[in-house]
């Protein structure tokens, strides 16, 4: 039992000086693969360079749309799928991140022989992808996930008992009577009873088997969860008891989360601190209050006024046009560009824009042969006749392209059947903490977006 | 959306487009029949939302589904109850109603898709993965509108493309249609057809409906999707539109989007919309008037104001209580607590009282009469039932569990 000891790893007394989970520019990239030969031809980018930390006792909350990766970040940090670049600590100490900082502020290749090292032996000691051997079960067992679909998360052929009992035997914590005990407190816990032991997932309503996900992923007594929409599934008077569980469980035990969903009401109830993810990457980052009171990217504002509040009085709900654009091929610049409302010429217009912008018109690009592209701001469209390039060039100089767009075109000329499109270079915008730790990335609010401006 | 005192008074002498009296939809099983329907009466008036709220499995899409007949007997029995419903035809000439639960299948088959139209939750399940948007789309007009694009074809008609108009080709038919005397009407039959498919994409906001139509369900974002099953729907312009949580599968910024389009469309072609949603804030929204349901009955009426400015009734004031809002501050949420009953042959009760409150004995033995509260207000409680001795009364004031 002595190394199961050390396995959990004591709660340090003091955990006013670490982190539980530091994230430092992940990235997850899934292969498009092609051809018999399955040769990779792109990357679709789920995590784009993702960094926050998560403390001991917060609830951290993580919104966005379908398809923008919070999913994949949460299987990320539960050691699910193996981020593609990055860095995911587990009980980072501040001081090691503030050495961290420090040595990559330097260049890659101005680094001593002895950063380099420091480098490596932080993430030997605290990197969950380097991890091994005792380390890795440690870690293992402290972080914890409870699933969007407990359908699907709980085996429909083992028992309660052995679904709860799971965790305690693999890390050899109980057994036999000790181990039903121990089952049934955890049941006791999340408001099930000795009676439920016996039966199978399918004889329970869905809260109800969220509650059998949740004891589960308590039976090790785990310092972190990550909890994957966790009540997406359940209805409203259902959701409400067990988000109050939640919360419950998380003062009496200490608990960290990661509470990942697409609801703002239930992510504003839930975390002290919320990340906004568009795209992979994060648009804005705070408190809760901060980012609900005070949003700082057209984005946030956009899911605050699309989100239907029962309290409000006689708001308009106002949704955004558009759909979310292909992360193989994420746009240039700030990724909302597209679909904000308060775009500036400066957020990275590009070719696809200006050919997306076309192909609402269904003769336009009837007559196109062929694009060449010399970057992602600059192209040639070929087009079969001198007509049909004349009638695209008038398009873009008419009234209805949409204004910064317009304004971003640096260059357009057309030369008989050939129409030349450049755009305003413009680099990918970054996370900028704009006071009291509120992040965001919209080049309204930050310096990157002064310097453009001036 | 708020509607004034004025406006309600307007809305109630608007003439009836549906009602609903005593519906029973009942499921045979080996434990016995559930009740997923027990009692329901509403009004859908012309012109106005209503909305169906409830959780899973309270009975509101199968009370949906009873308008057009889609809930498959057996296992379901269509136990008691009517609907009657009134065409734009029946109301202008002062006409009977039918009762769409008695009608032969051939009239139910003209109404359906027709005068009554339905918007199904999941776009990526009610549109068939194997056929392009056009034949789905082309398929509402073949069905409900052939007669009238022979008439605007001419006079000289092939027997042969009519019968293509009607769907009643067979397969040897459909090879005859390749050949040259028949090919060019053939082809101009499809144009049309082409022709009012494009347009009513066009109507849903489809920017460049022409090439839409060519794709397939797979090829098109969920957004998307639900705007050409909105397309399907009011392509007839249809009397009564039955919308069943269409924005459940969309994210909050597209299913505003959604929802707007809904709200334009039926102010533009004047349809009745009869919304189905377990989502409270959604239906405080778009709503003018709502249904609460619970376990197969509806618990309360009135319009929107009503409801949300005066809940009456213990559950709908526990829902409204459950729903985390964007301006709740950090902390716990005034949850129901237990579960929904079983429905197999319930014994008369209140079906709310496991879960009340409030509720006494007479709760659990008596079925509660709807009760009025203001001009359109109803709740079937009986905390407001004055006619009963205050001593078996359960009382707000007074929490029995």
């Amino acid at each position: 039992m002595t190394t199961m000891s050390t396995e959990r790893g004591t709660r340090q007394k003091s955990t006013d000086d670490r982190a539980v989970i530091t994230l430092r520019g992940v990235e997850k990239y899934f292969p498009i693969k092609e051809g018999a030969l399955q040769r990779v031809v792109g990357q679709v980018r789920a995590v784009d360079g993702v960094s926050f930390e998560v403390r001991p006792g917060e609830t951290m909350g993580l919104v966005g749309e379908s398809g923008c990766g919070k999913t994949t970040l949460g299987r990320c940090i539960s050691g699910l799928a193996s981020p593609t670049g990055g860095k995911i600590y587990f009980r980072l100490p501040d001081a090691a991140a503030a050495r961290l900082d420090e040595i990559d502020a330097v260049p890659e290749n101005e680094r001593t022989q002895e950063q380099r090292k420091e480098v490596a032996r932080i993430d030997a000691e605290h990197g969950i992808t380097q991890l091994s051997g005792v380390g890795w079960r440690t870690y293992r067992r402290n972080c914890q996930v409870v699933f969007q679909d407990s359908f699907s998360s709980l085996n429909p052929r083992q028992l309660v008992k052995d679904i709860v009992g799971r965790p305690l035997r693999v890390y050899r914590e109980a057994s036999g009577q000790e181990l039903t005990e121990k089952v049934v407190s955890l049941l006791e816990s999340v408001g099930l009873g000795r009676q439920h032991l016996y039966r199978y997932p399918h004889q329970f309503s869905g809260g109800q088997r969220q509650r059998i996900s949740i004891a589960r992923a308590l039976a090790l007594d785990p310092e972190f969860i990550v909890l994957d929409e966790p009540t997406s599934a359940l209805d409203v008077s259902v959701q409400a008891q067990i988000l109050n569980l939640l919360h419950e469980l998380q003062s009496e035990r200490g608990l960290t989360y990661l509470f990942i969903s697409h609801d703002l009401g239930v992510v504003r109830l839930m975390s002290d601190r919320i990340a906004v993810m568009y795209l992979g990457k994060v648009a804005e980052h705070g408190t809760a209050h901060e980012l609900f009171e005070d949003p700082r990217h057209p984005y946030t504002e956009a899911l605050l006024a699309a989100n239907p509040d029962i309290s409000a009085e006689a708001s308009e709900m106002k949704g955004l046009s558009g759909t979310v654009p292909d992360p193989a091929n994420p746009p240039e610049g700030c990724r909302f560009h597209t679909r904000c409302p308060v775009a500036t010429p400066a957020c990275g217009w590009e070719v696809d824009d200006a050919v997306a912008w076309l192909q609402t018109n269904e003769t336009l690009l009837a007559g196109l042969l062929d694009v060449e592209r010399r970057s992602n701001f600059e192209a040639t469209l070929v087009f079969s006749d001198a007509a049909a390039a004349g009638a695209v060039d008038d398009a873009l100089q008419n009234a209805n392209v949409p204004a910064p767009m317009m304004n971003a075109l640096a260059d357009l000329s057309s030369d008989g059947t050939r129409v030349h499109i450049r755009f305003t270079a413009v680099e990918p915008v970054a996370l900028e903490d704009i006071g009291g730790g509120h992040l965001t990335a919209c080049i309204l609010h930050t310096s990157q977006g002064r310097d453009n401006r001036e | 959306m708020t509607v004034g005192a004025e406006t309600i008074r307007q809305q109630a002498t608007r003439p009836l487009v549906a009602s609903v009296r005593d519906l029973r939809v009942y499921f045979e099983a080996k434990a016995g029949r559930v009740h997923a329907v027990d009692g329901v009466s509403f009004e859908i008036r012309d012109g106005e939302t209503l909305g169906l709220v409830g959780e899973t499995g309270c009975g509101k899409s199968v009370t949906a589904r009873s308008f057009i007949r889609l809930v498959p007997t057996p296992p379901g029995i269509y136990a008691g109850g009517e609907i009657d419903f009134w065409s734009t035809e029946a109301r202008r000439t002062g006409g009977d109603p039918v009762d769409l639960l008695e009608i032969p299948h051939d009239d139910m088959l003209a109404i359906r898709g027709d005068r009554i139209a339905m918007i199904f939750q999941d776009p990526g399940k009610a549109l068939n993965p194997a056929l392009s948007i056009r034949s789905q789309m082309a398929e509402v007009f073949y069905q409900h509108r052939s007669e009238e694009i022979l008439m605007a074809m001419g006079p000289d008609v092939p027997w042969i493309v009519r019968r293509a108009a009607r769907q009643q080709t067979t397969g040897i038919e459909r090879m005859l249609l390749k050949i040259p005397p028949w090919r060019a009407k053939a082809a101009q039959l499809r144009r049309m057809v082409d022709d009012l498919v494009s347009q009513a994409l066009t109507e849903t906001q489809i920017a460049n409906p022409r090439k839409i139509m060519d794709s397939y369900p797979h090829e098109l974002s969920g957004g998307m999707k639900q705007r050409v099953l909105i397309a399907q729907a009011l392509a007839c312009n249809p009397d009564l539109l039955i919308a069943d949580e269409p924005t459940t599968a969309l994210d909050v910024t597209i299913q505003a989007r959604i929802l707007e389009l809904i709200a334009e469309l039926q102010e533009r072609l004047e349809t009745s919309v009869l919304y189905i949603s377990h989502d409270l804030s959604l239906v405080k929204e778009i709503c003018d008037r709502v249904a609460v349901m619970y376990a197969g009955r509806i618990v309360e009426t009135g319009t929107t104001e009503e409801i949300f400015s005066n809940p009456a009734h213990p559950y709908t004031r526990g829902l409204m209580a459950a729903v985390p809002s964007a301006t709740h501050k950090r902390g716990k949420l005034a949850a129901i607590e237990g579960t929904v009953p079983e429905l197999i042959d319930p014994p008369p009760s209140c079906r709310f009282n496991t879960r009340c409150p409030y509720a006494v004995d007479i709760c659990r033995t008596t079925d509660p009469t709807d009760v009025d509260l203001g001009e359109s207000h109803r709740v079937a409680c009986f905390i407001y039932d004055t006619s009963l001795d205050s001593a078996v009364r359960p009382s707000r004031e007074r929490r029995t569990s």
